[in-house]
């Protein structure tokens, strides 16, 4: 079964990135989780044609934003209602919930695209030319998106507050 | 950047759930059928070719698999109300030839084509999936005596259809899962229709009938005809793995006059996708989009082994595109396995001047006892917003999600991104009349966002690119060719979106929401000068409105739960007798986490007048849930809530209050279908 080895060990890999991606990218953790659990048995279904690309996890950083962009439509008045209110119905670990919501409001002020160039370039490491594949834009606008994004996040003084915040005296 | 760097590691990430991924993926595996288009025999060309009238919509019988049917009948045949329906112009405009209509959309796919295939985003999907609580009363007495009375700013009741749906629009039926004639109610479960005697003290069931290969089924009734409509099953092909909507459309026409054994009558298979369905009288219609075709893309490979670059895989698909021919595009449907017909000729599909996307909408009229006589309207765009009125069919392009505003900005999908376009289409017996066409900046949502009355169109429009940051009520008239802007109100929710819209004869009530819910009441008398009446702001907000009168309204939707601070669904009582002041008198609050279905899928509500209490379901839980019937009881300024549990999991969405005609309720679920206890 060496198809399904080859997966399992990509997905004991890459499962921690992909949950933390979604995050970032506006979920909450069990909404996340959910994502990347959906990306990936999309993944294992398809793993002939994703395996044989040569820009694997292009291919499935696609499917992930794909999959979540198909959530929030179904879900879009489920995320309105929360995006603003601590979602707390799903977990009680208020230690998840108080770092989503950090996250959040850290990455809240870029726009959308920056912040997915933002989360697959710099925390997920895709190269510039697999971020490029999977938002469907030329390397160069990556680039520039990466950097303007990063000016604004350095820029924010809500970080400041966010780090006083998350424990760190 | 550390900051957000220390978040990333401390988010509690468990252990990859590999095992139920494996399980899951295992499950869900499925033999994939590719779906080839196949060219009509030469034979049945000539037939059609016969017909003439190269601008006329006409009829087409599809061949029955022997052959022996008869060939298709010409045009004027079916025109019981005796008028021509009106050929396509103004922004419409048939195509020339088969080769011109081949450019069309050749020209569009080699744009919109990447290297692993069709870059477009998720496209043919159901309404029901993003429904908002909008409905449109109409005032019983204008039905009847055909003239329309003066419509007064004032609220109106809304019920369920006859066959127990809660729907838009009055006389309008909508698919559903269960359906009642008041004796017999059916109940459709994927590939299983179950038949229950409802006239006793018990339910009963009489039968239960196994429809093959049949999923995601809705059924409309007609008489002793069930129409029940799915698909087989198939999936997109060239969709990234995930779940996108069936590229193909079944349906089944099912003799129950014995409803003790019913029987499959006809099958009938579109290789286009449900948008979705109407019942008017005993015509039904489909909305379906063709997409694109099902071509054997390369993808790009590993450059170490031979494989292709990105750039080579680009150009091999482009050229791929270029090879299709115009049978690879047109929509076709089949008869009982039978072979594929198209729906309509090259010359009968209109193509709009503006671009409007990449694909084909097929309207399909039919009478619900004769599924394979159909009456088609086909249109060369992506219009995937459908609303019929009694009279209208209203095909509208989306300007939000389908230009892709937030997600893939790369991908060129028209020019006229943040304009909504508009098409008029009166009803004829099975067919339709093109009216005109116009178009409104902004984003209409789906269809609750849209009503017509007395010939003038309504629409709850929100802000894109080209408008200001607000939302608007405009309205249109048809004037020669176009639709015309008569009337709009600006300026409503600023900064807000709209969550539900409610539409009457003479007034309109939209509720937005960013942090307060602002209600708003729109006086639309003058459809000239829609002006705002009353406005009402409290915390929390409606998704879905519903009438119960011109006093009162219930509206559902989600608030803040008083307890630890978090939110959940809730339930307000809203005075509306004078709409220049609405109120809300009283509030249910649910607990913490909880949803009420009723916002996403307002047949999940169900309101009995001569009791006084809505019935809706309400669920709690993310993967695992439970649903419960929360059951209303209005008594003048207050509502009391009971909650009756009732459902578990992916059932819950499934989960209906069915209203009978002498007053009783069967609650249908997963397990079956029992009489209701309202006490």
């Amino acid at each position: 079964m060496d198809h399904e080895a080859e997966f399992a060990a990509y997905a004991d890999d890459n499962w921690g990135t992909l949950v933390r991606s979604a995050v970032f990218l506006g979920c909450s953790l069990a909404d996340a989780e959910d994502v990347a659990q959906t990306t990936l048995v999309k993944c294992y279904q398809a793993w002939a044609r994703v395996s044989a690309a040569d820009n694997r996890d292009a291919y499935v950083y696609r499917m992930l934003i794909n999959c979540l962009r198909d959530t929030h439509r179904r879900q879009w008045w489920r995320e309105r209602a929360t995006e603003r209110v601590p979602d707390r119905s799903v977990r009680d670990e208020t230690a998840a919930v108080d770092t989503t919501d950090a996250v959040h409001r850290a990455l809240g002020k870029l726009s959308k695209v920056n912040r997915d160039v933002v989360v697959l370039r710099y925390f997920a490491h895709l190269t510039e030319a697999q971020t490029a594949e999977v938002l469907g834009v030329p390397p160069g606008t990556v680039k520039s998106r990466l950097s303007r994004a990063l000016a604004q996040l350095s820029a924010d003084r809500h970080l400041a507050d966010v780090s006083e915040g998350s424990g760190h005296d | 950047m550390t900051d957000l760097e220390d978040l990333w590691d401390d988010l509690p990430v468990g252990p990859a759930p590999t095992r139920e991924i494996l399980r899951a993926a295992r499950a869900q595996a499925r033999p994939r059928r590719s779906r080839r288009r196949l060219v009509r025999p030469l034979s049945s060309v000539a037939a059609l070719a016969a017909i003439g009238g190269a601008f006329v919509v006409g009829t087409y019988v599809a061949q029955p698999p022997d052959g022996s049917g008869p060939t298709a009948t010409p045009p004027d045949a079916d025109r019981a109300d005796g008028a021509e329906p009106a050929a396509f112009h103004g922004e419409l405009v048939a195509a020339e030839s088969c080769d011109a209509l081949l450019d069309h959309y050749v020209e569009r796919g080699v744009e919109l084509v990447g290297p692993y295939g069709w870059a477009s985003p998720y496209y043919g999907w159901s309404e029901l999936t993003m429904t908002r609580g909008a409905f449109a009363v109409r005032d019983a007495a204008q039905n009847v005596s055909g003239a329309k009375l003066a419509p007064a700013p004032v609220s109106q009741r809304a019920e369920s259809s006859g066959t127990g749906t809660n729907v838009q629009e009055r006389n309008v039926d909508e698919p559903d899962v269960v359906k009642t004639d008041g004796e017999r109610l059916f109940r459709v479960d994927g590939s299983t229709l179950t038949t229950y005697d409802v006239t006793g003290p018990e339910t009963e069931q009489e039968s239960e009938l196994d429809l093959g290969d049949l999923e995601d089924s809705e059924i409309l009734l007609a008489g002793d005809t069930v129409v029940a409509i799915g698909n087989d099953g198939t999936r997109d092909k060239q969709a990234y793995g995930y779940d996108a909507a069936s590229p193909m459309t079944r349906v089944l026409s099912i003799d129950v006059s014995d409803p003790a054994a019913p029987e499959v009558t006809e099958t009938v298979d579109f290789d286009s996708s449900l948008v979705t369905a109407r019942q008017h009288g005993d015509t039904i219609r489909l909305v379906t989009a063709a997409g694109l075709p099902d071509l054997d893309f390369v993808h790009p490979g590993n450059a170490r082994k031979n494989g292709l670059t990105w750039k080579e895989a680009l150009r091999r698909n482009e050229q791929l595109v270029r090879e299709t021919t115009i049978s690879d595009w047109l929509p076709t449907g089949s008869v009982d396995g039978g072979t594929d017909e198209r729906l309509a000729e090259c010359e009968d599909v209109a193509v709009p001047k503006d671009d409007l996307g990449l694909d084909t909408m097929s309207v399909v009229g039919f009478d619900a006892a004769d599924p394979t006589r159909w009456d088609v309207t086909a249109l060369a765009a992506d219009t995937s917003i459908a609303y019929a009125s009694e009279d209208h069919l209203y095909l509208a392009s989306s300007a939000g999600w389908g230009s892709c505003i937030d997600w893939c900005d790369a991908v060129p999908l028209g020019d006229d991104s943040g304009t909504t376009h508009v098409f008029d289409f009166e009803l004829t017996t099975t067919g339709t009349s093109y009216v005109g066409a116009g178009e409104v900046d902004g984003m209409v949502q789906d269809r609750w966002a849209m009503d017509e009355y007395a010939g003038i169109l309504r629409l709850a429009v929100s802000p894109t690119e080209r408008t200001g940051n607000f939302n608007s009520v405009v309205t249109m008239r048809a004037e020669g060719d176009d639709l015309v802007e008569v009337g709009r109100l600006d300026k409503l929710g600023v900064n807000e979106d709209i969550q539900s819209v409610r539409w009457f004869d003479g007034v309109a009530i939209l509720v937005t929401f960013r942090q307060m819910d602002p209600l708003y009441t729109v006086d639309l008398t003058d459809p000239g000068s829609p002006t705002l009446m009353g406005e009402l702001k409290i915390p929390g907000f409606s998704e879905y409105l519903h009438p119960v009168g011109p006093r009162r309204m219930i509206g559902i939707g989600q608030g803040p739960t008083g307890d630890r601070g978090g939110w959940g669904a809730q339930a307000g009582l809203f005075k509306v007798t004078d709409l220049t002041h609405p109120r809300r008198l009283d509030t249910v609050s649910y607990a913490h986490g909880t949803q009420a279905r009723a916002g996403t899928d307002p047949r999940q509500f169900t309101w009995l007048p001569a009791e006084r209490t809505a019935l809706t379901v309400v669920a709690k839980g993310w993967r695992g849930r439970t649903g419960w019937v929360s059951v209303l009881s209005l008594d003048d300024g207050t509502m009391t809530n009971r909650m009756v549990e009732a459902e578990y999991g992916v059932e819950i969405d499934d989960l209906r209050l069915v209203p009978l005609p002498d007053g009783r309720v069967v609650m249908v679920t997963g397990d079956g279908a029992e009489f209701f206890d309202l006490q």
